[in-house]
C-alpha cells in the first residue's frame, strides 16, 4: 500500500516542481514587465498576457501539492478531541471526498476544454498569446491531480485504520 | 402546423440572460434599452409567457464567459459585445465595430439590410449561435492623455490603456499598450502609470472619474465609431420558441438598439458640457495628420487580419462594400447638414 | 419558503457541520455546494463552474497574492524579518501590546499597496505569527490581531471592495478612494488604542520585551544599529511597492512585484541567496499561494449552489420586514451585509444585497460615497466574523499547529466589536468620509 501512495505522491510532486517554477517564471516577468515599461516604454501584449497566464498552472496544480504537503485550512475545534480512529475516520472521508470533487471538477474541465479546442480558441486581442484551450486544460489536470492526492489520503487513512490502535500514533501516519 | 403553435402558446418561458458588464453599469446593465429593460420589455410583451431572469457578470459566471455558456444551452441569451469573442471567431470584430468603418447609422444599414446580420448568422451558426443587435453606444472617444498629441511623434513611448484592434494599430506607432482592467485605469492614469486611456464616451469616463487624472480629452473615436451591444441566443432554445415569442425577442432587441443610442446621445450631451464647463477638461479631435497616419495603419492591420481567415475576409469584403457606397450618401446626407 | 430555499439553508448548515468535524475548509465547502446544487437544480447547474474557476485563476488582481507571499517567504528565508519584530519590541520599551501595534502599522502600508486580503494576512501571518507567539502573546490575540491588521486593505485604498462598490453605486473610483482614507486610517488607530489598553489592562496577553533582556541587548546604540539592520530592509521593501504605486512606476496589483524582486536582492546582497534556499522558498511560496488559490477555488460549486438555488429569494423575503424611514433601512441594510458575512463571501453579499437596497437609498437620497463606505467597512468586518471569515482561514494556513481555530474564533471578538464600532462612528460622523473628498476635489 505503501509503494502505491509513493508513487501517487511522486506524480503530484512532478507537476509541484512546474508549478514552481511557473512561479518564479511569475515573479521575474512582473517584474520585468514593470521595469522594461518604466524605463524603455515597451510593453508587448504577450507578456502582460503570460502574466496571468502563469497563474492557472500555479494555482491548478499547486492545491494537490498543497494538499500532500498538508498546507490546507481544516477547523481543529473537534478534530484535536477526537482519537486517533476517530480522526483516521474523519480523514477517510475528507480524502473520499477530495476523490469525489476532484474527479467531478476534472470531468467537467474536460468538457470545458474541448470547447475551447474545438474552436481553437486564442487571446481576443490582436497579438496576444494563442493556445487558450492549453491554459483551460489545466483545469482539468489540476483537479484531476487533487483526486490523485484523494486517493494516496485515502490509502494512508486506511492503513491508520487498520493498524492497531497505539494511542500515541495513528495521526502521525499521514506527515 | 398551427396546433403545434397553438399548444406552444399555454407555455411559459424561464429563461436566463448572463451579462459581460457588472451589476450597476449604466448603459450596459441598467437604464434605457439596456439589457435589464430588454428583459422587461420581452415579458411585458409577451404578457409573462417569456421571463429572462438577468444575471450581470460575476453574478453566476465571470464577465466573458457568457459565450461557453450560451454555446453548451446552460443559458439561453448572453449580452455583451461580439468583439469579445475574437479569440474564438476572428471575424466577429465586424459585429461590434470596425475602426475608421462606419458610424452607427452606417452600421446599422449594413446589418439590417446590407447583409451583415446574415453573416453574422451565418458564423455564428455552426457553434449554435445566433445573434441580434441590441443597443449602441453611438461614437465613442479617442480617449484621455495626460500630454497634448501634436504629431505621430508624440505617440512614440506613450503609456495607453487600449485594449483590442486599436491597441494593435497604437503599438505600430511605438505605443506601449497596457492592458488593464476597468477599476485600475483611474488609479493608474492618476498616478501616471499610464499617460493615457480609453473607455467608453462622456457619461461613462466622468463615472469613473478620468478627468480628475488626465486634461485632454481627444474626441471622435476612429477607433469605436459606432459600438453595437449584442444579444446572443443559444440556437436550439431560440428554434424551440413559438414564432411570435421569436417576433416580441427580436422587436424588443431592435426596440433597445434604438432607445439606449438615443439615451447614451442625451447624457453625453449632458457630460460633455460639464467636463468642459465645470471641470476644465480640454475637449478636440486628433490632428488631421495625425488621423491621416492612424487611418493609414489601421487599413493594412484589417487588410492583414482578412487575409488570415477565410470567414474574415467574406466579412471585410461585405462591410467594406457597404463602407463604400453608404459613404458617398453619407457625404452629402449628415457631413453635409452637421456642417450647416 | 420555497424547497430551493430550505436546501440553500441545509447547504450552509452541511458545510458547517463538515467543516467542524475537521473535514478541510475547502473540501467541506465544495462538497456542501455540490450536493444542494445536484439536490435542488440538477446537474446542468455545474457546467457553469468551469467558468467559474477560470474567473479565478484568471483573476489579473490576484496575482497580487503570490507575489506579496513570495516576498514575505523570501525575507523569512533569507533570516532578514527574523529580528525585525524584536527589534520593533526593543525600540517600544515597557509598552506592553508594541509589537502588536507594530503588526497593525505593517497592516496599514500593505493595505495601501494592495486589497487583497489573503496577500496581506499570509504575509504578515508567517513573518510575524511565530515571534509574536515565542514571546509570550497569547495565542488568540496575536492571530486576531494580524487578522484584523491584514483586513485593513479592505478598507484603506487601493482596495477590491472599494473599486466593486464604486461600479454598483456609480460613484467614482477616485471618491470612494479619497472617501474611505479617514474611516481606515481611524480604524486602525481604534485597534492600536485597543491594544495598548490591553497592555495596560492584561498585560500578561501581550507582554513587552523584559526589562533585563532589553537591558542585555545593550544600549541605545546597539538598538539603533539592529533597527538599521532588520527593521530597514523590510521597510524599504513595503515603501519599494508604494513608492512605485505613488510615483507611477506601476499599477496597484504589479507593484506587489517590486517587493518581490527587492526581497531577491536583500537576500542576494545578505548572501543568503542559492539554489537550495530558492528552492525551499518555491515551496513554501507555492503551498501558501496554493492554499488560498484551493479556498478561492472550492468556494465556486458553494456560491454557484446558493445562486442557482435562488438563495438571494432568502434575502428578498428578509426584504419585506424592511422599517420605514432612511435611518430604518440604513440598520437594516447593515444587519443584512452582518448576517450574510457569516457564510458569504464579500463579492457574492455586494452582488446579492446592494442592487436590491439601492433604489431604496437613491429615493431617499442618501449620500452614496458615504453609504459606500459604511458597505465597504461592513464587509471588511465580514472577513472576521466566525466561523466563515475568510481572514481566519488564511491565517489558519500558516499559523504553527499550537494555533487553534479556537483561538482564533474567541481571539476575533473584541476585534469584531471595535469594527463596529466603527460602523456606528461613521454612522454617527458621515463627514469622517465625506471631507476627503470634497476637500480635494476628487
Ligand atoms: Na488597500
Ligand atoms: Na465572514
Amino acid at each position: 500500500m505503501l509503494r502505491i501512495i509513493n508513487f501517487l505522491e511522486a506524480i503530484i510532486e512532478r507537476l509541484g516542481i512546474v508549478a514552481r517554477y511557473s512561479l518564479l517564471a511569475l515573479v521575474l516577468l512582473v517584474a520585468s514587465n514593470v521595469l522594461l515599461r518604466y524605463f524603455f516604454s515597451i510593453s508587448p501584449v504577450p507578456l502582460q498576457e503570460l502574466e496571468w497566464h502563469l497563474i492557472s498552472p500555479i494555482a491548478l496544480l499547486g492545491i494537490s501539492y498543497a494538499l500532500k504537503h498538508r498546507a490546507d485550512v481544516r477547523v481543529d475545534v473537534f478534530y484535536d478531541r477526537f482519537s486517533a480512529k476517530g480522526r483516521c475516520l474523519v480523514d477517510l472521508l475528507g480524502a473520499v471526498m477530495t476523490i469525489a470533487i476532484g474527479a467531478a471538477i476534472a470531468w467537467l474541465g474536460l468538457a470545458y476544454t474541448e470547447q475551447s479546442w474545438q474552436l481553437m480558441e486564442g487571446s481576443p486581442d490582436p497579438g496576444g498569446l494563442p493556445y487558450r484551450y492549453l491554459l483551460k486544460a489545466f483545469i482539468p489536470l489540476g483537479f484531476a491531480a487533487l483526486a490523485i492526492q484523494g486517493v494516496a489520503d485515502c490509502l494512508r487513512a486506511l492503513m491508520g485504520l487498520m493498524a492497531p490502535t497505539k494511542p500515541s500514533e495513528g495521526h502521525e501516519v499521514r506527515s | 402546423a398551427p396546433a403545434i403553435v397553438r399548444a406552444d402558446t399555454k407555455k411559459t418561458y424561464h429563461w436566463k440572460m448572463t451579462n459581460a458588464y457588472g451589476p450597476g453599469s449604466p448603459f450596459y446593465v441598467e437604464g434605457p434599452g439596456s439589457p435589464t429593460d430588454f428583459c422587461r420589455k420581452v415579458e411585458e410583451m409577451s404578457g409573462g409567457r417569456m421571463k429572462i431572469q438577468h444575471f450581470a457578470a460575476g453574478e453566476l459566471i465571470p464577465a466573458l464567459e457568457g459565450f461557453n455558456a450560451v454555446a453548451s444551452g446552460v443559458v439561453e441569451m448572453n449580452a455583451g459585445n461580439a468583439y469579445f469573442w475574437a479569440g474564438k471567431i476572428p471575424a466577429a470584430q465586424y459585429f461590434t465595430t470596425v475602426p475608421f468603418g462606419m458610424n452607427t447609422q452606417g452600421m446599422n444599414a449594413w446589418l439590417y439590410h446590407g447583409g451583415g446580420l446574415e453573416l453574422w448568422h451565418e458564423l455564428y451558426a455552426p457553434k449554435g449561435l445566433i445573434a441580434f443587435p441590441m443597443g449602441n453606444t453611438g461614437v465613442q472617444m479617442t480617449g484621455w492623455f495626460r500630454k497634448p498629441i501634436n504629431t505621430v511623434e508624440d505617440f512614440k513611448g506613450l503609456k495607453m490603456r487600449i485594449p483590442g484592434l486599436a491597441g494593435k494599430v497604437y503599438a505600430e506607432l511605438g505605443v506601449a499598450v497596457r492592458l488593464l482592467p476597468g477599476g485600475e485605469i483611474f488609479p493608474a492614469l492618476e498616478r501616471g502609470v499610464i499617460d493615457a486611456a480609453e473607455f467608453v464616451g462622456p457619461y461613462q469616463d466622468r463615472r469613473l472619474g478620468l478627468q480628475k487624472a488626465a486634461k485632454y480629452y481627444y474626441t471622435t473615436g476612429w477607433h469605436e465609431p459606432t459600438n453595437v451591444t449584442e444579444l446572443m441566443i443559444n440556437k436550439s432554445a431560440w428554434e424551440s420558441l413559438p414564432e411570435d415569442l421569436q417576433a416580441i425577442v427580436k422587436a424588443a432587441a431592435a426596440a433597445c438598439n434604438v432607445e439606449s443610442q438615443a439615451w447614451c446621445e442625451s447624457v453625453n450631451a449632458e457630460a460633455l458640457t460639464d467636463l468642459v464647463e465645470n471641470e476644465g477638461v480640454i475637449a478636440q479631435p486628433l490632428p488631421d495628420d495625425v488621423v491621416a497616419r492612424l487611418k493609414e495603419v489601421t487599413e493594412k492591420t484589417l487588410t492583414d487580419m482578412a487575409a488570415a481567415d477565410p470567414d474574415t475576409a467574406r466579412v471585410h469584403e461585405s462591410f467594406m462594400a457597404f463602407r463604400e457606397q453608404h459613404k458617398a450618401w453619407a457625404a452629402i446626407s449628415e457631413k453635409t447638414f452637421l456642417a450647416l | 419558503m420555497s424547497p430551493n430555499e430550505w436546501i440553500a439553508l441545509g447547504m450552509i448548515g452541511g458545510f458547517l457541520v463538515l467543516m467542524l468535524i475537521g473535514i478541510p475548509v475547502a473540501i467541506s465547502l465544495a462538497v456542501a455546494g455540490f450536493v444542494a446544487g445536484l439536490a435542488g437544480f440538477g446537474p446542468l447547474l455545474f457546467s457553469l463552474m468551469p467558468s467559474r474557476l477560470y474567473g479565478v485563476v484568471t483573476n489579473y488582481t490576484l496575482l497580487a497574492i503570490p507575489l506579496f507571499v513570495f516576498m514575505g517567504v523570501m525575507l523569512e528565508k533569507s533570516r532578514v524579518a527574523e529580528d525585525m519584530l524584536e527589534t520593533i519590541g526593543r525600540a517600544m520599551g515597557g509598552v506592553n501590546g508594541g509589537m502588536g501595534i507594530a503588526i497593525i502599522l505593517v497592516g496599514v502600508l500593505m493595505g495601501a499597496s494592495t486589497g487583497i486580503v489573503g496577500a496581506t494576512v499570509v504575509t504578515v501571518g508567517m513573518l510575524t505569527l511565530p515571534t509574536l507567539l515565542r514571546r509570550g502573546y497569547h495565542p488568540g490575540v496575536a492571530s486576531a490581531t494580524i487578522c484584523a491588521s491584514g483586513t485593513l486593505g479592505q478598507i484603506i485604498p487601493p482596495s477590491l471592495v472599494l473599486i466593486l462598490l464604486s461600479e454598483i453605486l456609480g460613484e467614482s473610483v477616485g471618491t470612494l478612494f479619497a472617501a474611505a482614507f479617514i474611516p481606515g486610517l481611524a480604524i486602525a488607530i481604534i485597534y492600536i488604542v485597543y491594544l495598548l489598553v490591553l497592555g495596560w489592562w492584561k498585560p500578561e496577553l501581550v507582554p513587552a520585551i523584559p526589562k533585563a533582556e532589553r537591558e542585555a541587548a545593550g544600549g541605545m546604540k546597539e538598538l539603533l544599529r539592529d533597527l538599521a539592520r532588520s527593521v530597514i530592509p523590510p521597510l524599504m521593501l513595503v515603501f519599494a511597492v508604494l513608492g512605485s504605486i505613488l510615483g507611477g512606476v506601476a499599477a496597484p496589483t504589479e507593484a506587489a512585484s517590486m517587493g518581490a524582486l527587492g526581497s531577491l536582492l536583500i537576500a542576494l546582497l545578505a548572501r543568503r541567496l542559492d539554489i537550495t534556499m530558492l528552492k525551499a522558498c518555491l515551496h513554501s511560496t507555492l503551498t501558501i499561494t496554493a492554499m488560498v488559490y484551493f479556498i478561492l477555488l472550492c468556494a465556486q460549486p458553494f456560491s454557484l449552489a446558493f445562486r442557482g438555488l435562488g438563495g438571494e429569494n432568502m434575502v428578498h423575503d428578509l426584504f419585506n420586514l424592511l422599517p420605514g424611514g432612511e435611518l430604518g433601512a440604513l440598520i437594516f441594510l447593515m444587519v443584512v451585509l452582518f448576517v450574510l458575512g457569516f457564510f458569504l463571501e464579500w463579492i457574492e453579499i455586494s452582488y446579492i444585497a446592494l442592487p436590491m437596497f439601492l433604489p431604496i437609498f437613491i429615493g431617499y437620497g442618501t449620500d452614496m460615497v458615504w453609504l459606500g463606505v459604511l458597505v465597504a467597512m461592513n464587509l471588511q468586518m465580514s472577513f472576521l466574523t466566525p466561523p466563515f471569515g475568510w481572514a481566519l482561514f488564511f491565517l489558519k494556513g500558516v499559523a504553527p499547529p499550537e494555533v487553534t481555530t479556537r483561538h482564533l474564533y474567541l481571539g476575533v471578538l473584541p476585534f469584531v466589536g471595535l469594527q463596529a464600532m466603527a460602523v456606528v462612528l461613521l454612522f454617527c460622523f458621515p463627514g469622517l468620509a465625506t471631507w476627503l473628498p470634497e476637500a480635494i476635489g476628487w
